[in-house]
């Protein structure tokens, strides 16, 4: 089905020409509000490859570099033309725009945590019926899906780097906790070295950092 | 399926590559999703996220530093 293949929301169009995206054509940008998409006009949506995955993380990070905010769209996403993409955008404009400004100025570091046990922290006494002990005990359990422990020793050196947080916990050793952080451009550098100087301090568990990556993990509240 | 008729992901992730991982990671499982008038380019994406977990814990055991 050829179609129009979405790319990225900016916060402004770029201020120089967007270059060809995953399958060679001329990228555009569509003014919708108070964003802008940026597009290609494709014959299929492309098939995931090692090869067009990064050439769509090439389309970004290219983006980046003009564009104060960018914020990424899942690879395959392809609509009928440019009546459909605003259609489709337009009840989450509000959203959408909320999350241009979170991640204006930022990109992402991923942080993964290693280990053999996962970190212990005291269950607090939860009282009261049967019922409410129930919702609190999975109050609890999903809170705790989103928290990382293990990681408390270095954030004293990551807290002025790190503007916002995406945890999730696997707890699947020795894969424990995927972590990323929004972190402000052209600071990668020093979150990695900030993560280098902890790493004794977080024994026993190990972490591997990736980055920087366009902000592809913040923009699950504008779904 | 590539021209080759071997299943992407399996492409994907055979690299050993830790960076193209989150990239897969990153790409197929994040970013703004649109319902409705998507076509989505991909089928059996569960699939492999489940590959790129087990790719993940595998390239951990492979590069796993001394205990201290």
């Amino acid at each position: 089905m050829s179609g129009v293949y979405l790319y990225a929301l900016l916060s402004a169009a770029p201020t120089c020409e967007a270059g060809v995206g995953v399958c060679a054509e001329r990228l555009r940008a569509v003014a919708l509000g108070g964003m802008v998409a940026l597009v290609g006009d494709v014959a299929e949506a492309p098939s995931p490859t090692a090869v067009t995955l990064r050439a769509q993380d090439g389309v970004l990070r290219r983006l980046a570099a003009v564009v104060d905010a960018v914020l990424p769209v899942r690879f395959g996403t392809l609509v009928a033309d440019d009546a459909a993409l605003a259609a489709a955008l337009a009840p989450r404009a509000p959203d959408l725009t909320r999350a241009l400004g979170r991640v204006s100025g930022c990109e992402q570091m991923t942080l993964r945590v290693w280990g053999e046990v996962t970190a212990t922290t005291p269950a607090p006494a939860i009282e009261g019926g049967p019922g409410t002990r129930y919702l609190a005990g999975r109050r609890l359990a999903i809170e705790r899906a989103h928290r990382v422990p293990e990681l408390e020793p270095a954030r004293h050196r990551l807290g002025e780097l790190v503007r916002e947080e995406r945890a999730e916990r696997h707890d699947r050793p020795p894969l424990l906790a995927t972590v990323q952080h929004l972190v402000p451009r052209g600071t990668g550098d020093r979150y990695i070295d900030a993560i280098d100087a902890a790493r004794e301090s977080l024994r026993p568990w190990r972490v591997s950092v990736t980055g920087p990556w366009p902000a592809y993990a913040f923009v699950e509240q504008a779904a | 399926m590539t021209p080759s008729g071997r299943p992407a992901a399996r492409e994907i992730l055979d690299t050993g590559d830790d960076s193209l991982v989150d990239l897969v990671d990153n790409l197929l499982n994040r970013g703004v999703m649109i319902s409705g008038e998507v076509v989505l380019g991909l089928a059996g994406v569960d699939l492999i996220y489940l590959r790129l977990q087990a790719m993940l814990c595998a390239a951990d055991r492979v590069t796993r530093r001394p205990a201290p």
